[in-house]
């Protein structure tokens, strides 16, 4: 049996003020999966994804990647991680190029190799005529690629991309897919969140829907979406959107 | 591709980011951390090399300027240190950019040394800029340069330290300005920066010797003009004491994930 990307066992969180974000979940993602992971806003998707790269403390449960533990060999753990956040947690006045350089210099790469993985990704996601301006100079868009460049730098094994197309045009999109999938088919395991259901429903292999910290539904996306109705009825039913949708109307 | 069970070793490139970053960020604001301090000091050197100093004769055996120096100086290194680690701390915090410090294969030991290296530079040219000023208008000079150094590294250890307590326990920036206000300035005042032990009334006596800046503005006037108030080792052992503590007391924040992890 290989070893799994990404392991989670009865994984709950619970902040401080007695909020339950995650719920005994359980998940297993195979090296070389694009898995989503889908839930309405405050499932516990976030919460999940900061538990496993070391934003969030678990309360309970265990994480493991690639066989190790998250939080007892973190830093070894934390290697193989690449982390697109949703919100733009960077310094504002630094340029795009010091954000990206930062991240691969605390991932301990040395300047030439750093120098031309960054050059690679600014030319990929069409960062160059902007790497030299500050941060909060930038559209939305621009700040979105920066961030993306930011949890490439590494080459993780295992890339993890908390809605990474809200709110990018659609040129963005398709160079990100475009690219997430060809990195997708050179081995690396990719877990995504997002709103966008046609997004996973081109992207992803496997899918979990997790609602109010619990993953309701998973399987494989064949599984999911080739229901009649296809994954967004699917989502809709497990969430309990649908009837809430329908009793509005 | 990397072996994944392959423990790490001290992440020496990691480190030196950290240390990178900071003093980008120290950089932006050039006038805030050095211009200011030692404008601050060329004004005492001003005030009680010529105005004050010059009705007073000598304090210690030695000129009222050469006994105040050395406590300027210290109060500059104090507040370089702790203003550099609790705002870079709490600042990241704020924006939230700490989380790329947290999901990083860096230890907490290599996060707290990165954060303290910067302090001690920040502190070690605002303390090395006044003194050459001292030295340039002949109002002070370096009995040792190894204990001068110890000083400066060791005091701007202790409250790059503290500084980093305080930016995970604010909440807000009144809370982040508090200790300065209430403990920092109080302290570094009364701690004998412009007068001695013996001028104080001897009820009052007790106070200057449970003053921790007490023992470091007389060990940094030891260094420099070898007038020092304290018995020896006192100070130096104090202070040792207390980067020691507060360095078990950081790396436990850090390893409870306190002010940094959700």
């Amino acid at each position: 049996m290989p070893t799994p990307a990404l392991k989670i066992t009865n994984l709950r969180k619970v902040y401080r003020r007695g909020n339950v974000a995650v719920d005994d979940l359980s998940l297993t993602i195979q090296e070389g999966d694009f898995f989503g992971f889908l839930g309405p806003n405050g499932a516990g998707k976030s919460t999940t994804i900061h538990c496993v790269t070391g934003i969030a403390e678990p309360t309970s449960g265990t994480i493991e990647i690639f066989g190790l533990d998250a939080v007892k060999n973190y830093r070894e753990a934390r290697r193989l991680v690449g982390l697109c956040t949703q919100e733009f947690n960077v310094d504002p006045f630094a340029t795009g190029r010091q954000i990206v350089d930062w991240m691969g210099g605390y991932f301990g790469m040395r300047a030439a190799e750093r120098k031309a993985r960054i050059d690679y990704l600014m030319e990929r996601f069409e960062l160059g005529p902007h790497e030299k301006k500050s941060f909060r100079e930038l559209s939305g868009g621009l700040k979105r690629r920066v961030i993306l460049a930011r949890a490439l730098v590494n080459d993780p094994k295992l890339l993890i991309l908390d809605e990474p197309t809200a709110g990018v045009d659609v040129e963005l999109r398709r160079i990100l897919w475009r690219y997430l999938q060809e990195i997708n088919s050179d081995g690396r395991t990719i877990l995504l969140t997002s709103h966008y259901l046609e997004e996973v429903e081109r992207l992803c292999r496997d899918v979990a829907i997790v609602n109010k910290g619990k993953i309701v539904r998973q399987g494989t996306k064949d599984e999911i979406a080739g229901a009649p109705g296809g994954l967004e009825e699917a989502y809709l039913a497990v969430t309990g959107a649908q009837a809430e949708h329908v009793a509005g109307q | 591709m990397q072996d994944v069970r392959k423990p790490m070793g001290v992440n020496w490139i990691g480190l030196g980011t950290i240390v990178r970053r900071e003093v980008s960020r120290m950089m932006r604001v050039p006038i805030q951390a050095f211009i200011a301090p030692w404008i601050s000091a060329l004004l005492f050197i001003f005030i009680f090399g010529f105005v004050v100093g010059g009705r007073i004769t000598t304090i210690g055996g030695v000129r009222y300027l050469e006994f105040v120096l050395p406590g300027i100086l210290m109060m500059n290194i104090v507040n370089a240190a702790f203003l550099q680690s609790s705002s870079a701390i709490y600042f990241s915090r704020f924006i939230k950019f700490v989380e790329e410090i947290l999901v990083s294969p860096l230890s907490y030991w290599e996060m707290i040394a990165g954060s303290l290296s910067v302090v001690v530079l920040r502190a070690s040219v605002t303390g090395v800029g006044i003194l050459i000023m001292g030295l340039f208008f002949g109002a002070t000079h370096v009995q040792s340069l190894p204990l001068f150094l110890f000083w400066v590294v060791s005091v701007s250890a202790v409250f790059g330290l503290l500084g980093i307590i305080v930016g995970l326990w604010s909440k807000s920036f009144e809370q982040l300005n508090m200790p300065v206000v209430f403990f920092l300035t109080p302290l570094s005042m009364v701690g004998g920066v412009f007068n001695t032990v013996a001028m104080l009334p001897s009820w009052l006596r007790w106070l200057a010797w449970s003053n921790p800046f007490f023992y470091f503005i007389n060990g940094i006037r030891g260094a420099m003009i070898g007038v020092d108030e304290t018995p020896p080792g006192l100070g130096a052992g104090l202070t040792l004491l207390l980067v020691a503590v507060l360095s078990v007391t950081v790396w436990r924040m850090y390893a409870k994930g306190y002010g940094l992890r959700e």
